[in-house]
Formats: C-alpha cells, structure tokens, sequence
C-alpha cells in the first residue's frame, strides 16, 4: 500500500491570461510563455518544487490550456512523473450541483479541495506562474513551522518609490504581518507580497469554504483570503527573500528579465539547473558571415546575420545582412536577408520578410514592442531596390 | 520489426595512442553521441524494440541511453534491451571466457512475434527510414537486404569498412575490404534486413561478433546460398571508426548541405538525451566563424571552423579554430588551439599554444589540464 500522505503540495495558478503580454498570449497562456531562449515561464516554479522536494504539484489552467497542457504532459521533463503524486493538470470542471470557471485566484483552489484532501496534506503552497525567480520552498517551510503560522507569505524588499506598484505587507518586529495594503498610495513598508504562500491546510479550507459564500468576494488570496485571516488574528507572517525575482507579467518586465540573463546567466544560482522540456535540435550553427555579441543562442539556430544584445530562442534563423539588436526573438522566428530588428520581442513562428524594418533603435529612442506572427512588416524599399 | 544493434569492438587506442572511449558513446556534432543517430533510425522506422549487443566498454553507452526516455524507447512493451557479455557460471575464473552475448540475443529474437530485424551498426551516422528499405527486401524476396552508399572513402575508414560488388540485377555479389586505391566505392553502412531466422542461422556457432566479422565472414560466405540484395541509400553517411576520422566527420559537417541531410531530413529528428543546459552565451569580445556551438557554453575567445560540445568555456582572448572540444572542456585566456581534439573536462591554460594538422589532429585525454 502506498503511503498517500504528503506534507506539503502546491498549487500552482496558471489560468491567467496575461493580457499584458498582448499578441504572445493569444494563443496560449503565460506560463507557456518563451523565456530566456529555451525555457517557458512555469518552468521556474516547477523546477523550485522539485529542487525543495515538493514532488506532488497541482496546475490549475484555464485559459488557453491545450499548449500549456501539452509542455506539462506527465510532468516528466521535471522529474514528475512519479507513481503517486507528481504533476496534474486541473482545468475547471463540472460536479454535481455545479459548472463553473475559476472566479478567483481563491476559488481555483477551492474547487479543487478534492485533490487536495487526496493527499492529506499539512501544508499547501500556493504559487503563481509568472514570476521568474529561484527558491527554496523547504526553508520556507521550515519557517513556517518553526513560526507556527496560519500563513507564511514571501516578501521581497523594493525600493521605497515602487512600492505603490506592490501588494505591501505591513509587519512588527518579528515580521508577523499586521497589514496588508494593495498597491498603497503613501506606503509604509517596503516588503512587497511575491504571490507565493504557504498556508496550513486545515486553516485555508475553512477560510476557502467561508469566502465562497461571500457574495460580495473577489475570491482572491490577497485581497479577500489574507485580509479576512487578519481580520481574525490568525498567524501570518512574512518570509524575505533576497534572490533575483521577477513578476514578467508585462511586456517591459519580460524583456527586462530576458535582458538580466545576459548579466548573469544563472540568476545568481548557479546549482539549480532550471529543468525544461527541450527541443532536442541540434546545435546552433554560426556561418562565415554572422557576428555574435552579448547574446544568448539557443540549439537549432542558425546565423548568417549579425546579433547584438539579444536573446534567441530554439531554431531562430537570421539570414545574410540581417541586424537584430536588444531583441528577445521566440522559438523558429526566421529573420530575412538585410532586415533590421530593434528592441522588441518576436513572437515564435513569426517570418521577417527580406529587408523589413521591425521596431526602432533603443538609442534613438524607440520604444519597446511585441510583434505576431501576423504583423505585416514594413519594408526598407531603398535598401530592396539597392538590392535588386 | 526489431532493432538490432552489432557494433565493432573498438581498439583502445587510436592514431597516435591515444585512449578513445567507445566510440558509439564518442561525440558527434556538439551534442549527439553515435549511437543517436541507430537509434533514432529505428524509432523513425517505427522500430520500438532493440536490442544493443555490447562487448568492451559499454558503461557510458548504457548511462545514456539508460531506459530510452528520450528515444520514446521507455516502454511496456518493447523498449532497449542490452546484452552485455556476462560469466555463464559463477565459479568460473576471471580469466575463463565469457558468455555470448549472441545467443542470449538469439533467445530474445525468438520469444519475440516479429519475424524481421534490422541490423544496424552504431558507428555510422546517417538519417534514414529502414521501412523503404523493407519494402524493397519483400519485393525482392530476398533473403538479406544490405544497404550502402556509393562514396569515396577516407583512408582511415578503410580497414573498418566493408565493400560490396554488386551486380546488374542488384545482387551483392561479392563482399570485401575497400580497395587502396581510393575512388567511389559501394560501402556498406552496416545495416542489414533479414528475417530473424537467417540471422539466427548466419551467427549460430558465434559468442560474439563484429560488425565487420559478421559482414566480412559470415554474410560473405553465405552469398552461394543466400539472395543478398542490395540496397541504396543516397543521404549524408559518416563513418566514425579513429581519430582521423573522428575529426575529420565532426569537421565535415559544418557544411549546411551535409548537416541538413542528417538532422531532421525528411521531418526525422535525431534523439539525444538532455540535460537542459542554459543557451550558450556570447561576450561582447567573441569572435566566431562557421562553428557549431552547443547549449550551455560561454564564448568569450575567437572560434573559427570548430565543433564546440556543451558547457565549454573558452575566455577572452583565446583562439580556437578547426578543433573539436568536447564538453565541459576550458579554454583560458591566450590560449591558442589548431586541429585540437578534447575529450570530456579537459583544461587548457593560460597562454598554451598547441596545434596539430588537418590530417593529424592531437586528441588530449578525458580530464588533462595543458
């Protein structure tokens, strides 16, 4: 008989769109999303479970899920195909007496007590699919335990002129959470809430079950879950992480955290080894003709133009003459012959007519932006007709 | 169909001396191992169950391939079955002789329902779909179905290569040792059709044979009684059987053309185990020309017409042109390498200069520091 019991499982909440995101989320949902060249974004969490030994992760996906489905498959890519646990895929499902969606961060969790209660947890980790970051859940754990808490949340400091753009934990000495305030206009803290929880179970299931009969709920962790535990003095407290972690929830904010790998490329981690599931091509190849400057480049590339301050994904081809700068260009993009590319990000499977002009220089004060794969490029006529 | 695996023992050591691990686990293009590319062939054929007879040195191959995961060979039914050589008796000696391998393998292919294998050689790389050749073998109604390329041959393939005549019905009429005279040639790619039965009866007797053995010997002394056809294949082939040619395969595939019609030709890909290394990563001061680069390395030298494996790191200032450096292997700074083979950790320091030449290229051993 196996033992079915786990001490601690996570949620993970990919159903999110991810509107921010725009055109490269139309097709699938953000935590599918293309990062740093080889890697989608859940692959951060999924990793971070596997390395603090949290072997039994439940995804609850909503929209956009067949592409999300399909990358998790049976967990294998991260070591989570187990017998009993490992990964699963939770869309939103009908029951007796009830079909509903996921209206909340909340009650995406709630509707899935049955998994839960499956393994008998002590603990569950709540976690959101679009941050990028690399963490040791099981030190958390630990802090959780040794504060005795209802809910553990983890905080990041931020500097004191962004916190308004945060969820901002207010605490005592002991870093137990007295407040909590929601994008604060005058912030009194600087510990801003990262989205990722750890609550006892037995606690969150009567808080679960008490907001679904609010009617006037959001059903949201943070702004009805933790608020209503306050309320009631339960024990929350506030876990600081001082890592490299990045919500990429914005088009600015994915560029931007693509762009850090190229200062270091572990994050600051060097033993972590994200896991991924891989193309398996073969090696990128540079040609006579191609230049490659501060860049990261992916298997199965091939370049014959030249590439600065960029990241290219899996099988990103750039012809003859090609120029791309400050640019993240998702998986099998092909770039023509004598296009320029500057400061944006390219959709996978996009094609980059000959001597299109795609985005303008960063230098000359262009401003970021995504392209789809159904962008129709404007094209350099003076250059094709030189050509020609 | 079954798969079926027969490579050559492979000496020790090659060229000039050096120790050579088995070469169906040696590196090819950056991140593939020889034996990728018999192995993605048969599952690209459909051919879900094989069998690998091993001989000398199979630790590595056998930690890579593991359970076939990623060959979509981890199955229920079917999947890679290994045949080491093993004591047929406890109490026997060290020294008494091992048991064959190929009769356990004869045992396998019986238990099994299908009636036909493919016999395939794990040091020659190429992408290609054994069913065409099937269908030819039934047309035929042949006994075996050999399959081969016409090409000019390197000089240090020629002792591991069999030749084929063949005559104008297509029949192999004759199989031997290349010639010295170096012209294009009917080169077998070591890979055989047949019904199982034939092969049971063609190795019956045998511990453990060759692939050259098996060729050579036996297939050739059943030409009288069997109907061996051959067979063409016109792709890119590649056989890996020295140094010499080691390097000079790994260097020749830096050509597109050549490159293309091995990977994913004809939508096959070549399957390889992973390890989710990072993207590579290029300074600001790289300089790199008409190389391939693996996952997980950090350029920061000048690379030209070289075959850089995963995780290698090759610092500023150092020149690497016409090398194969296999993984984790370190180029410091200054230092200057040409015709250049590492194997697996090999560090070169500051300000090294080593060169070899294009048809003597130095292979530095698994875990030297220069």
């Amino acid at each position: 008989m196996v033992n079915k019991h786990k001490e601690c499982i996570a949620m993970l909440l990919a159903g999110g769109r991810g509107s921010r995101l725009k055109a490269l989320t139309e097709l699938v949902a953000k935590p599918a999303v293309t990062f740093g060249g080889k890697y989608r974004i859940i692959d951060f969490p999924l990793t971070n479970c596997v390395r603090s030994g949290i072997d039994t992760v439940g995804v609850m996906t909503q929209y956009q899920p067949l592409r999300l489905h399909d990358y998790i498959g049976k967990g294998q890519h991260w070591d989570l195909d187990r017998l009993y646990g490992g990964v699963s895929s939770l869309p939103p499902h009908s029951k007796p007496g009830s079909t509903a969606w996921y209206s909340g961060t909340a009650n995406a969790v709630y509707q899935n007590q049955d998994f839960i209660e499956n393994y008998a947890p002590e603990y569950v980790l709540v976690l959101a699919g679009d941050h990028v970051y690399k963490m040791d859940y099981s030190t958390m754990l630990d802090y959780h335990k040794k504060v005795n808490a209802a809910c553990t949340i983890a905080v990041i400091e931020v500097p004191m002129k962004d916190a308004s753009r945060f969820g901002i934990l207010n605490t005592a000495e002991d870093d137990r959470v007295v407040e909590f305030e929601e994008k604060p206009k005058n912030p009194k803290n600087n510990l801003a809430s990262m989205g990722i929880y750890i609550f006892s179970w037995h606690i969150l299931r009567d808080y679960l079950n008490k907001d679904e009969e609010d009617e006037n709920s959001n059903h949201d962790f943070g702004g009805d879950i933790l608020p209503a535990m306050l309320k009631d003095g339960q024990r929350l407290f506030a876990y600081r992480f001082d890592g490299y972690w990045k919500d990429v929830g914005t088009e600015e904010s994915l560029w931007q955290a693509n762009m850090d790998l190229l200062d270091d490329l572990h994050l600051g981690f060097e033993d972590w080894h994200i896991l991924s599931k891989s193309a398996g091509r073969p090696p990128h190849y540079i040609a006579p003709t191609g230049s490659i400057k501060n860049t990261l480049i992916t298997e199965g590339c091939e370049i014959y133009g030249s590439v600065e301050n960029s990241i290219l994904s899996t099988g990103v081809i750039v012809e003859e003459g090609a120029v791309v700068k400050d640019a993240v260009i998702m998986e099998n993009t092909r770039i023509g012959k004598g296009a320029s590319v500057n400061y944006c990000i390219l959709d996978e499977d996009t094609v980059v007519p000959d001597d299109a002009i795609v985005g303008a220089s960063k230098e000359s004060g262009g401003s970021l932006e995504i392209y789809s794969r159904d962008t129709v490029f404007e094209i350099d006529e003076l250059k094709r007709r030189r050509a020609t | 169909m079954i798969g079926l695996c027969l490579s050559d023992p492979h000496p020790d050591r090659a060229g000039d001396g050096s120790p050579i691990r088995t070469l169906s686990a040696a590196r090819f293009y950056g991140r593939y191992r020889l034996v990728d590319f018999m192995l993605s062939n048969m599952v690209n054929s459909s051919i879900y169950t094989i069998g690998m007879i091993l001989n000398s040195h199979y630790q590595s191959l056998i930690e890579h391939i593991g359970m076939g995961k990623e060959w979509d060979l981890a199955r229920k039914s079917g999947g890679v079955t290994f045949f080491p050589p093993y004591y047929a008796d406890e109490r026997q000696s060290v020294n008494s002789e091992l048991d064959g391998p190929l009769q356990r393998a004869a045992e396998f292919l019986t238990d099994r329902k299908d009636e036909y294998i493919v016999l395939a050689d794990s040091s020659i790389v190429y992408n290609m779909n054994y069913r065409q050749a099937f269908e030819a073998h039934k047309k035929n109604n042949a006994d075996v179905t050999a399959i081969y390329t016409k090409k000019t041959i390197t000089s240090g393939e020629r002792e591991n290569t069999a030749v084929f005549t063949v005559s104008e019905e297509g029949r192999v009429t004759g199989i031997g040792q290349a010639p010295l005279n170096i012209e294009t040639i009917n080169v077998s790619l070591g890979a055989y059709i047949m019904h199982k039965r034939t092969f049971i009866q063609l190795t019956a007797g045998e511990r453990n044979c060759g692939m050259q053995r098996f060729s050579r010997i036996l297939l050739a002394d059943a030409l009288d009684r069997l109907k061996v056809m051959a067979y063409e294949f016109k792709g890119y082939t590649a056989h890996i059987c020295s140094v010499e040619t080691f390097f000079h395969y790994n260097q020749d595939v830096l050509d597109m053309d050549k490159r293309n019609s091995l990977f994913d030709f004809e939508g096959r890909q070549i399957f390889t185990n992973l390890r989710d290394s990072l993207p590579a990563k290029y300074g600001k001061q790289a300089d790199i020309k008409n190389s391939v680069v693996a996952d997980g390395c950090r350029i920061d030298g000048t690379v030209i017409n070289s075959i850089i494996c995963r995780n290698v790191k090759i610092a500023p200032g150092a020149v690497v042109r016409n090398c194969v450096l296999q993984d984790d292997t370190v180029v410091e700074n200054n230092a200057s390498l040409d015709c250049i083979i590492t194997d697996r950790s090999v560090k070169i320091s500051e300000n090294r200069k080593m060169m070899g030449y294009r048809t003597y290229p130095v292979y530095i051993e698994r875990g030297r520091v220069i």
